[in-house]
C-alpha cells in the first residue's frame, strides 16, 4: 500500500547489508570464480568474515587493497596488482571486479580499465566483468541482482563472438534470488527438472555453498555453476526469475537474445507453489508428479493442524525487500496479523504490496513490532526479539545461531510445510512457557 | 578529520615506539587478507560496553561487522547496538557533518549513555569530515564526552587501529576522571578484551591474590573505570603489541610501569601475577601470590593428567594474529604439544624472537597469511591438529584436519589455570572426535572389495 519510513536521523541496529557483499554472494554460485572487491581491506574481510559465519563454509574474495594514498592518487594500479596474483596464482575463470563506495567517492573509472586489460592481457576464455557497488543506496538484494545482471551481459558479450544461437525449448535458465538458500536453489532446481526440463540456476549457490565433502580447500569457489554450463544457458528456450529483483537480468537475456521470461515474485506458501507447478505443468504439458501432489497434501493437513497455534497470532518480520514479500504471503495464508514489515530499502516489488512496509532498521522493527508473538529476521534480531518477548524465527541474512539454516527450504509445498511447522514449534514453546511463568508467579 | 602524518604511521605502525620493530608491511593487492584499521579500532574499544559507538560512514563498515565479536558484557549492552549515520548519496555530495551531529543528539537523548565513540571511516574521512570539530561541539553541548576515533580503514590495518584507539583513549578519556575509593594497590589490564569471559577467570585470580584491578581496557569496562585508569600503580599489557604504545605513553606521562605478560598457560599466569605483585611493590602480597600460584599450579597439573597423557608428542600448527603467537604456544607446551608451524606475519621482532625462545629449531615459521600456505605446513610437518582464527576454521574442514579456534569468535575462555584445562579438553575433544575416521573412509559402496560375489 504505502512505504513507509520513520524520521530518525540515524540507523540503530542496521537491518541493511552493504551491497558488494550481495555482489560477493553471487559470485560463490560460479565455478572456479574469484571476486575482486576494488577497496580497501575491511571492505572484503567484513563480508567475507560474515558470509563464512553464515554458510559455514571458505569464502572466495579478493581486494585491491586500496589504501589513503592509492585512492587519492591511483586507485587502478592496486586493481591492475590485484588482477595479476589473482590470475597468475589461482587461474580463475570467471572474475567479478566489484566497486565500492570507495572507488565511487574516488571517481575511478575501473570500467574501462579492465577493457584495456583485458584486451593487452588478451584474456581468451574467462569471464570477466566490473559491477559498481557502494553501499549507499541499495542492499545485499540489489548487489546481488546487478551483479547477475552485469554476468548475463558479459556472457551475452562473449557468446555474440561466437555465433550461432540453438535454441533449446528443453532447456530453463533459473534465476534464484539472493534470499534463496541453497536447499531452496537445490529444490527449485528438483522441481523444474522433474518436469523433463534440463534446468541451469545462475548462478548456483546450491553446489557451491551447501556444505559439500569436495575435499581439500582452494582460495577460488569450489562448486557452483561452470562457466561452459553459463554460455549453455544462453540457449535456454526460458528463463525462469524467483524474486522481483531478478527480473532485470531476465530481461536482459529477453533483450538480447529473444528469450521468454517469467518471474515468480513470491516463491513461499501454498498459492506460490501451485502457481509454480501449475505454470511448470502447462508449459511442459507434463502431469504434476506425484510426489508434489503428495506434498501439497500434506501442505494442507501440516496448516490444519497448525491454524489452533496460529490463531490470533502476530508477527513482526525484518527481511531484504523480495524476502518480505515472499514471507508477507506465507502469514497471509496462516492467518498471522502483520504487525510490522521491515525492508532495508524501497523496490518496487514491495512498494505495490497490499500492505504498509517500513523501510528502516532493527530497532524500528521492535517499536513498531512491539507486543508481537514471532519476531522473523536474522540473527542480529535475536536480542530486540528478546527485548519485546516475541519468539524469534531466522530467516535470511546472517544467521549464525543455528547450524544449517542455510540448507532451510522456504520454496515448494516441502518449504511452506517445514516453515509452518518451525514457526509453530516456537510459538508453541512459548506458550507453554508463559504458561509456566504464570503459575510459578502466582 | 585531522591527517595522519605519513612518517608517524611508518615509525609506529606497529604499536611500539621501538625503532627496531618492522613496519606492518603494505597489504598486496589480491593477496591480501584482514581487517582494515577502522575494524581494528573498533576491536579495542567496543568492549567498553556502556558506551555507545557510532560508525560515522555508509551503512556497510557497521552493517557488515556489528555483533561480530565475542567480547562479553557482565551488565550493560548498549555497545552491543549497531549505530551508524548510514550516509546515502546526497550526505556525501553535501557533506555529512549534520548527520553526524543530529544522530550524536539522538543516541544521547534517547540512551543517556556515559560517552559516545564516534568512528572515521574511509568515506567520510575521504570527503574531510570535520569530525573532530563535530565530536568537540556535541561534547561541550551535551555534557558527555563524545570521542572521535580517527582509524578509516583505509589507514592501515587492524593492528595500527588498535593502536589508533589507544591513542584515542590516551587523547580523550584517560585522566579524565578520579576514581571513587582510594585505589592505592591498582593494576589495569590494557589489551585484554574479555573474549568468552577470559577477563572474569583473569579477575577471579586477581581478586584472590588481593591486587586490585583498576581499570580493564577494555574487556567488559565500563566507561567510567578508563577516565581513571592513570592512577594506577601498574599496567599489564596482554595483547604483546597493539597497545603497547598506549603503556608506554602512560609510563612517560604518568609514570606508570608496565610489563608484557599473558595468561595463556599456568607459567605465563603465575609469571603475571607474580610480576604485578613484584610491581606494587608489597611483600606481603607477593607472598599470597606465591601461595595461591603454587596451589593452582598443583590442582591444574592434577586436573591435566588425563589429557596430557592423550595430548602428549601431538603436533600443532598455530595461526593467530600477532597477538598470541608466542604466549599459546607456552600453553601448548605445558599440555606436551609441540608448535611444529607458527604464523609470524603479524609479529614484531621482538614478537619473534619470544616464539623463537619458545620452539624448537625446526619449526616452520609461516610469514604470510593465506590458507594455502597453512595447509601446506600441516600437511608438510603432519600436524595433528591446527589452532587458528575463525577465518580458516572451515578452510581446516575442507581439509579435514582437527581444528581450535582461538581468536575472537569463540565460545570458550582459555586464559589462567581454569583456560588451560578447558583448552587441554577441547583440544582433545577435537582431535579424537569420531568424525575424522567416519568423514575419511568412503561409502560401502565405493569400496572395492566390499561385496564380492
Ligand atoms: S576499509 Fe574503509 S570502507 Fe571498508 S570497511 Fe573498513 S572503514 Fe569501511
Amino acid at each position: 500500500m504505502t512505504v513507509k519510513k520513520r524520521s530518525k536521523p540515524v540507523s540503530v541496529n542496521p537491518l541493511k547489508i552493504g551491497q558488494s557483499l550481495g555482489g560477493i554472494l553471487a559470485m560463490q554460485g560460479c565455478y572456479r570464480a574469484m571476486p575482486v572487491v576494488h577497496g580497501s581491506q575491511g571492505c572484503s574481510a567484513f563480508p567475507k568474515a560474515l558470509l563464512t559465519r553464515h554458510f559455514r563454509e571458505p569464502i572466495a574474495v579478493q581486494t585491491s587493497a586500496l589504501q589513503e594514498m592509492d585512492v587519492i592518487f591511483d586507485a587502478n594500479r592496486n586493481l591492475e596488482e590485484a588482477l595479476n596474483a589473482v590470475l597468475s596464482k589461482h587461474r580463475p575463470d570467471i572474475i567479478g571486479i566489484i566497486g565500492t563506495e570507495l572507488s565511487d567517492v574516488a571517481g575511478v573509472d575501473y570500467q574501462s580499465m579492465l577493457k584495456s586489460y583485458k584486451r593487452e592481457r588478451n584474456m581468451r576464455g574467462g569471464l570477466a566483468f566490473s559491477v559498481t557497488l557502494p553501499d549507499f543506496r541499495g542492499s545485499l538484494e540489489s548487489g546481488f541482482s546487478v551483479t547477475v545482471e552485469a554476468m548475463v551481459d558479459e556472457l551475452i558479450q562473449q557468446a555474440g563472438l561466437r555465433g550461432q544461437r540453438n535454441v533449446n525449448s528443453r532447456q530453463i535458465t533459473l534465476l534464484p534470488g539472493s534470499y534463496l538458500t541453497p536447499g531452496d536453489v537445490m529444490e527449485l532446481k528438483e522441481i523444474v527438472s522433474s518436469f523433463g526440463f534440463e534446468v541451469i540456476a545462475l548462478p548456483d549457490i546450491s553446489t557451491s555453498l551447501s556444505g559439500h565433502l569436495l575435499t581439500g580447500f582452494s582460495p577460488l569457489t569450489r562448486g557452483g555453476v561452470p562457466l561452459d554450463s553459463m554460455l549453455q544457458s544462453l540457449q535456454s528456450g526460458l528463463t525462469i526469475a524467483f524474486g522481483a529483483s531478478m527480473e532485470r537480468p531476465a530481461r536482459r537475456l529477453h533483450n538480447a537474445l529473444g528469450t521468454p521470461y517469467k518471474v515468480f515474485q513470491g516463491t513461499m506458501g501454498l498459492k506460490a507453489s501451485d502457481e509454480l507447478l501449475n505454470f511448470l505443468h502447462q508449459i511442459s504439458g507434463v502431469p504434476v508428479p506425484i510426489r508434489y501432489c503428495w506434498q501439497r497434501e500434506n501442505l494442507l493437513d501440516c496448516m490444519l493442524d497448525a491454524h489452533f497455534q496460529f490463531a490470533g497470532v502476530s508477527a513482526v518480520a525484518a527481511l531484504e525487500p523480495d524476502h518480505l514479500r515472499s514471507v508477507s504471503e506465507w502469514l497471509d495464508e496462516l492467518g498471522v496479523e502483520q504487525k510490522a514489515l521491515i525492508t532495508s530499502y524501497e523496490t518496487p516489488a514491495v512498494a505495490e504490496m497490499e500492505r504498509d512496509v517500513w523501510v528502516g532498521d532493527l530497532d524500528d522493527a521492535e517499536v513498531l513490532g512491539s507486543g508481537a508473538d514471532l519476531w522473523i529476521g536474522s540473527s542480529h534480531g535475536i536480542a530486540g526479539a528478546e527485548r519485546i518477548g516475541a519468539a524469534f524465527l531466522a530467516a535470511g541474512f546472517p544467521i549464525w545461531n543455528e547450524l544449517g539454516s542455510y540448507m532451510n527450504v522456504s520454496v515448494g509445498y516441502r518449504g511452506a510445510m517445514e516453515w509452518t511447522n518451525k514457526a509453530g514449534n516456537l510459538l508453541m514453546r512459548r506458550e507453554a512457557e508463559h504458561r509456566e511463568s504464570s503459575v510459578r508467579h502466582r | 578529520m585531522e591527517p595522519i602524518r605519513k612518517e608517524e604511521i611508518d615509525d609506529q605502525a606497529c604499536g611500539s615506539l621501538a625503532p627496531k620493530s618492522k613496519p606492518c608491511p603494505r597489504p598486496k593487492p589480491g593477496e591480501a587478507a584482514g581487517g582494515c584499521s577502522f575494524d581494528g579500532a573498533q576491536i579495542t574499544l567496543l568492549p567498553i560496553m556502556d558506551a555507545a559507538h557510532l560508525v560515522h560512514g555508509p551503512v556497510a563498515c557497521a552493517g557488515n561487522s556489528w555483533e561480530s565479536r565475542g567480547s562479553l558484557s557482565s551488565g550493560p549492552s548498549l555497545s552491543q547496538y549497531g549505530f551508524a549515520t548510514d550516509l546515502s548519496n546526497n550526505d556525501i555530495i553535501f557533506g555529512g557533518e549534520k548527520k553526524l551531529k543530529d544522530s550524536i543528539d539522538y543516541i544521547a537523548g534517547r540512551f543517556a549513555p556515559p560517552a559516545i565513540f564516534v568512528y572515521a571511516t574511509c568515506v567520510t574521512a575521504l570527503i574531510g569530515e570535520d569530525m573532530d570539530a563535530v565530536c568537540k561541539e556535541a561534547s561541550d553541548r551535551l555534557g558527555i564526552p563524545v570521542v572521535p576515533v580517527n582509524s578509516p580503514g583505509f589507514v592501515g590495518s587492524k593492528n595500527l587501529g588498535n593502536r589508533l584507539a589507544g591513542d584515542a583513549l590516551l587523547q580523550y578519556v584517560i585522566g579524565t576522571g578520579e576514581p571513587e575509593l582510594e585505589a592505592s594497590m591498582g593494576v589495569n589490564l590494557i589489551g585484554e578484551y574479555n573474549i568468552a569471559g577470559e577477563m572474569w577467570d583473569i579477575e577471579k585470580l586477581m581478586n584472590q591474590a588481593g591486587i586490585t584491578l583498576l581499570s580493564r581496557i577494555t574487556g567488559d569496562a565500563r566507561y567510567k573505570e578508563i577516565t581513571w585508569a592513570h592512577r594506577a600503580k601498574a599496567n599489564m599489557v596482554v595483547c604483546s603489541r597493539a597497545l603497547l604504545g598506549l603503556a608506554k605513553q602512560m609510563e612517560s606521562k604518568y609514570g606508570i610501569p608496565y610489563f608484557e605478560g599473558s595468561f595463556y598457560g599456568a607459567k605465563e599466569t603465575t609469571y603475571s601475577l607474580r610480576q604485578m605483585a613484584y610491581l606494587l611493590n608489597d611483600r606481603e602480597m607477593e607472598r599470597r601470590v606465591d601461595r595461591l600460584t603454587e596451589r593452582e599450579e598443583n590442582r591444574l597439573s592434577h586436573d591435566l593428567r588425563p589429557y596430557r597423557k592423550i595430548l602428549k608428542g601431538k603436533k600443532a600448527v598455530l595461526y593467530t594474529g600477532g597477538v598470541k603467537s608466542w604466549s599459546v604456544i607456552s600453553a601448548l607446551k605445558e599440555l606436551g604439544i609441540q608448535v611444529v608451524g607458527v604464523g609470524t606475519n603479524k609479529s614484531s621482532d621482538e614478537d619473534v624472537q619470544r616464539i623463537a625462545d619458545r620452539v624448537s629449531d625446526d619449526t616452520e615459521y609461516i610469514p604470510e597469511g593465506g590458507a594455502s600456505r597453512i595447509i601446506k605446513t600441516v600437511r608438510e610437518r603432519k600436524a595433528d591438529i591446527m589452532i587458528a582464527g575463525g577465518r580458516n576454521m572451515y578452510v581446516a574442514m575442507k581439509e579435514q584436519i582437527p581444528f581450535v579456534d582461538i581468536n575472537q569468535e569463540r565460545h570458550k575462555a582459555y586464559a589462567g589455570y581454569e583456560g588451560l584445562l578447558r583448552l587441554a579438553k577441547e583440544l582433545v575433544d577435537s582431535i579424537a572426535n569420531p568424525i575424522w575416521k567416519l568423514a575419511s573412509s568412503p561409502a560401502p559402496w565405493d569400496k572395492e572389495d566390499s561385496y564380492d560375489r
